[in-house]
């Protein structure tokens, strides 16, 4: 690690100093790292000079490939190939079983309901997936400006929730990254186009990428950029519209529905080609297997129509939110590989009633913009002055109350960084204890709503039941991150969180992979896969005992409880040894037989949940 | 009280009627020197009053931006906090909030997006009238009780012209 500089806020090391920052986008489909380098932002190719990173990981018995040799393997490699990572950030495992239909990856939960994905090197979070992208991108970064990096700007979609903002966090952690901040793709986008076209006014972002689909409204005034609302959808994206496509094959070759993964991505790919043909020809030959049709364009923009009604709509709303009319909107500028689509640019063309901006190539845009951003941040002096991005959140914060309801403390589309606080009171004679659940959506009902944290006030002195005054006061910071307070007036007692949302790393978690990765840099290779095998079964063996402790007996017959115990003691066994195959084979034999636990597990959870737990319930 | 003055923090008196583009321009050029990313590579302690006081800059912006919630500043500070929930004596603005009320309920029935653009300029016309008023008696003792009526009306209006909006989110679908 490079020993920070201290410069006092405003000064700027000399030239020769320049300190290195750089911009990262982390797609969906593709990610790309950028700098500045003589006053120029620019993306930074790798040897053979290509710009992109397909954010595509494989993992292989020896060794790990990211990038484009990932994703052509990707077919013939469906189970340890992993695609579109980002989808899964900050997921749990009720989420992806959402996706899992489109996903053709193993999964397993971990210690804090987040995913793993099963491969061939062991169990791998989303998190991780994506620090080894991120890790190539860095080393890239690091070779070609020759020095250590300072810090880096990593971009999020807009509407990225806190649990899916920390995860990122998490992956720049693990791959050696100092956060400088992490930044709105659509804002990055913005700072790109500002700065070489110096708009002033009203902006609109339209930012349709692979998986993730932003609307944000932004002013612009004197290098101030403002946000003034976002929008959006997390589940929408190109994928979709490649989706729809491969849907159509199925439909026209006369395929079963039911198909192997490796047939899967083979035709992803095949509709993804053909998606991208259909932006410069009116019609395109489409072959799968010895099927062979024609697409024509207009059949594809019916296909792709709901989807793009879906994003207008949002684009209305966020332009509601933002308190300006649409003709108010003086420049649209578009983001993302599917703005490729003339069907999309032709229709938001329409809404606004101006063509967009398209000079810069809209996948480059994000990392250009972050890179700029990443600079000043770094402290290198900019030319035409310093600029500042007032961020808002993107989604409503607030608490549980009484009868399961949300009660918003912090709505969407407030500028960051904020702290606001509400007063509560206690419902019971001497009650003394208060449960802080954390909330995170639009929906009055919690059930609707993303739980973000629980956590409880404790020692509240003995009082009537609305004598205790409880302050809980919320701060989100520039990075839209979130942590709670709560404080008892009279006494001073007080508890706080550090939100660390539920489908988030645990601490041990994080701690446990940076070790690992410290380890892996030091010992040979088959010490280090023995020591993965170890770890996985060891977390594999906590995880059950823990999930048995809680709930075998309630959820469990005594055969299957009996079965369970039998493989843990298999495993427990082996791990006194150092045969790192036989121990992942019973690894994952435990992990079979303790899926369908895993499963009831999460409904029992889930429908705790859904019965509610009130603010005021919790006594000692 | 302990917090600086929100109209303090922007070289401000008191009063009601303010310049928001002068308020706008005052809040981007404080924003620049408070806010968190010009202190990305200082101390931790920095950082935390760089996020304090950038949060409290954000929450004056907010207060004295919006008519109703200046109105109801101006009253707190000006004396007496003026308490959130009370039951209303104000039986003619009680009448006429019932008949807006049931209007909108009409233009939704009738999913009339045309009627609800002229909804919105008549709201608006009565929003700018009940400003006028309140910014005309806000400071005057003898008014005081007026004046909390006053900001109560808009507050009402608030939340209707926020009912409209969510009304053309659903006319939308």
């Amino acid at each position: 690690m490079a020993l920070l500089q201290i410069a006092e806020p405003g000064q700027t090391p000399q030239p020769h100093q320049r300190r290195l920052a750089v911009g990262i986008d982390l797609g969906t489909t593709n990610s790309l790292v950028a700098a500045v380098r003589s006053g120029r932002s620019e993306p930074l190719p790798d040897a053979d000079g290509n710009v992109i990173l397909p954010s595509a990981v494989r993992y292989l018995d020896a060794g790990i490939e990211v990038g484009l040799a990932a994703r052509i393997a990707a077919p013939s490699d469906p189970l340890n190939t992993i695609l579109s990572v980002k989808r899964l950030m900050g997921r749990g495992l009720a989420d992806v079983k959402q996706l899992g239909e489109q996903l053709p990856y193993r999964f397993v939960g971990g210690e804090s309901h987040m995913p793993f994905i099963t491969t061939v090197q062991g169990a791998k979070s989303p998190v991780e997936v994506s620090a080894d992208i991120l890790k190539v991108l860095r080393q890239r970064a690091e070779e070609t400006l020759g020095g250590e990096l300072v810090g880096a700007v990593i971009t999020v979609p807009a509407y990225f929730d806190d649990a899916q903002r920390q995860a990122t966090k998490d992956a720049a952690r693990l791959a050696g990254l100092n956060v400088l901040r992490l930044l709105n793709e659509p804002t990055a986008a913005a700072v790109a186009y500002g700065l070489d076209q110096n708009a002033e006014g009203v902006v609109a972002i339209f930012d349709l990428g692979g998986g993730t689909f932003d609307i944000s409204i932004l002013r612009l005034t004197a290098g101030v950029f403002e946000v003034l609302a976002t929008g959006g959808d997390t589940a929408l994206g190109g994928d979709d519209f490649d989706h729809a496509v491969a849907g159509w094959i199925i439909e026209q070759a006369g395929l079963s529905a039911d198909l192997d993964p490796a047939t899967q991505r083979l035709l992803l790919q095949t509709a993804c080609a053909a998606k991208q043909a259909l932006t410069d020809s009116d019609t395109v030959t489409v072959r799968h297997g010895a099927w062979q049709g024609e697409l024509s364009r207009a059949t594809f923009e019916t296909m792709i129509e709901p989807m793009i009604a879906r994003s207008l709509k949002a684009c209305r709303r966020a332009v509601r939110d933002s308190g300006v009319e649409l003709d108010e909107v003086g420049a649209v500028v578009m983001v993302g590989g599917s703005t490729r689509v003339p069907r999309v640019r032709e229709a938001v063309g329409t809404l606004f009633g101006r063509a967009p901006l398209t000079s810069i190539d809209p996948d480059q845009v994000v990392a250009i913009g972050a890179a700029i951003q990443a600079d000043t941040l770094a402290g290198n002096r900019r030319e035409g002055g310093e600029l500042l991005l007032l961020d808002v959140i993107p989604l409503s914060l607030g608490l549980e109350t009484m009868g399961g309801l949300m009660e918003k403390v912090i709505p969407r589309n407030t500028t960051i960084p904020v702290a606001r606080a509400q007063e509560f009171t206690t419902y019971k004679d001497g009650q003394s204890a208060m449960m802080i659940h954390v909330l995170q959506g639009e929906r009055e009902l919690i059930s609707d709503c993303r739980s973000l944290a629980r956590f409880e006030l404790r020692g509240i002195p003995a009082m009537v039941a609305g004598a205790a005054k409880i302050r809980v006061t919320f701060q989100v910071d520039a990075d839209g991150l979130l942590s709670v307070a709560a404080r008892e007036l009279g006494s001073g007692v007080e508890s706080s969180i550090q939100v660390k949302p539920s489908y988030g790393l645990t601490d041990g978690e994080i701690a446990r992979m940076l070790k690992d990765s410290f380890e892996h840099a030091s010992t040979d290779k088959t010490a280090r896969q023995l020591r993965e095998h170890q770890v996985d079964a060891e977390r594999l063996l906590e995880a059950v005992q823990g999930a048995l402790d809680a709930d075998g007996e309630r959820l469990l017959s005594t055969d299957e409880r009996d079965a369970i115990a039998f493989q843990m003691q298999e495993l427990r066994d082996l791990l006194t040894g150092t045969d790192g195959p036989a121990i992942e084979q019973q690894t994952r034999r435990l992990s079979q037989v303790t899926d369908a636990f895993a499963a009831r597990r999460l409904d029992s959870t889930v429908k705790a949940a859904l019965a509610g737990r009130n603010l005021n319930e919790i006594e000692e | 009280m302990g917090t600086p003055c929100h109209f303090a923090l922007f070289d401000l008196q008191p009063g009601f009627c303010l310049d928001l583009d002068k308020l706008a321009t005052r809040y981007r050029e404080l924003a620049r020197e408070v806010h968190p990313d010009r202190f990305a590579d200082a101390s931790e302690r920095e950082q935390r009053v760089a996020l304090e006081k950038s949060a409290a800059l954000n929450d004056a912006y907010q207060t004295l931006r919006s008519a109703p919630r200046r109105a109801r500043y101006l009253l707190a500070i000006g004396g007496h906090e003026v308490p959130q929930e009370v039951t209303v004596h104000d039986p003619d603005f009680l009448l006429q909030q019932m008949q807006w009320r049931e209007e909108l309920e009409d233009l939704q029935d009738e999913t009339d997006l045309d009627g609800v653009a002229v909804f919105k300029k008549r709201l608006k016309a009565a929003q700018d009238t009940l400003n006028d008023d309140f910014a005309s008696c806000w400071d005057n003792p003898a008014e005081r009780e007026q004046a909390e009526r006053l900001m109560r009306r808009m507050q009402f209006l608030d939340k209707l012209a926020q009912e409209v909006r969510q009304l053309e989110e659903r006319l939308d679908d």
